[in-house]
């Protein structure tokens, strides 16, 4: 400890102006509040919306160029794995979107307090999980 | 008050704004597609290209995907500014960013307007 506290007015000498501040990435040892999960799942679902914008492009305009190829995209669409990669996919546009709104709602000042703020974070979740239920059981019934 | 903090002296209230109005235009489109999808039901090639074919149609999604560029910029943006801290790493990732939503934004337009 005292050895540490040594190290880092050392630190903070050699380097004036960056101070020398505790490191703790074990990202196990950081205990997530349900708002933050909320928070960075909005931020990984958007990432993973950007990655596949040439995918959805790549098949609208092969579904779209002709009758057989309409019929190629269908039988991929239905293929089990991708059935399930879809649902992923859908979950993450879902997740966005209702993440999304919460932010907005919350940059007009609605449901800012922290009690509010876990309740929401909930209700999009739910959400997010509802509404790939629905669709799981479009796709498959 | 408000205008003054959209000009260029506040370029982060700019990106801010954007991607706020950004955001709703997506979604108020979104609800719409899934909505006009439900009750359409393309459910073969004819009907499906029918469904693309309204010019009002077209033009709704092209907006939707002016957004979604602008959307994805300025969040992909952040993330590398987050996650990036070598600048000359994230300047090169931020060019690859712009040029691939051109790319995008191209391709879709000439994909719903030729």
């Amino acid at each position: 400890m005292q050895n540490n506290q040594q190290k880092n007015t050392q630190k903070a000498r050699l380097r004036p102006g960056q101070m020398s501040r505790p490191k703790n990435l074990n990202l196990l040892t950081i205990r997530l509040p349900i708002n933050a999960l909320v928070s960075i799942l909005h931020r990984a679902t958007g990432c993973v919306l950007f990655l596949i914008l040439p995918i959805i492009l790549l098949l609208l305009q092969f579904s779209l160029s002709s009758a057989q190829h309409y019929e190629t995209v269908i039988a991929i669409l239905h293929s089990p794995f991708i059935k399930i990669m879809l649902l992923g996919l859908a979950w993450a546009f879902f997740h966005h979107f209702f993440a999304g709104i919460r932010h907005l709602a919350m940059d007009v000042h609605w449901m800012t307090t922290l009690m509010k703020a876990r309740y929401t974070s909930k209700v999009v979740l739910v959400l997010g999980a509802l509404a790939t239920l629905v669709l799981a059981l479009k796709i498959w019934i | 008050m408000l205008i003054e903090l959209l000009t260029k002296r506040y370029p982060g209230m700019r990106a801010w704004l954007t991607q706020r109005l950004s955001a709703l235009v997506m979604a108020i489109y979104s609800v719409f597609a899934v909505a006009r999808f439900l009750i359409v039901q393309p459910s073969h090639y004819e009907a499906w290209v029918d469904f693309f074919q309204p010019l009002w149609w077209r033009i709704a999604t092209l907006l939707f995907w002016m957004s979604l560029c602008l959307h994805a910029w300025l969040g992909i943006r952040d993330v590398f500014k987050d996650y990036v801290p070598n600048p000359s790493v994230r300047d090169v990732l931020d060019k690859l960013l712009v040029v691939s939503l051109w790319v995008y934004l191209v391709w879709a337009t000439w994909l719903l307007l030729a």
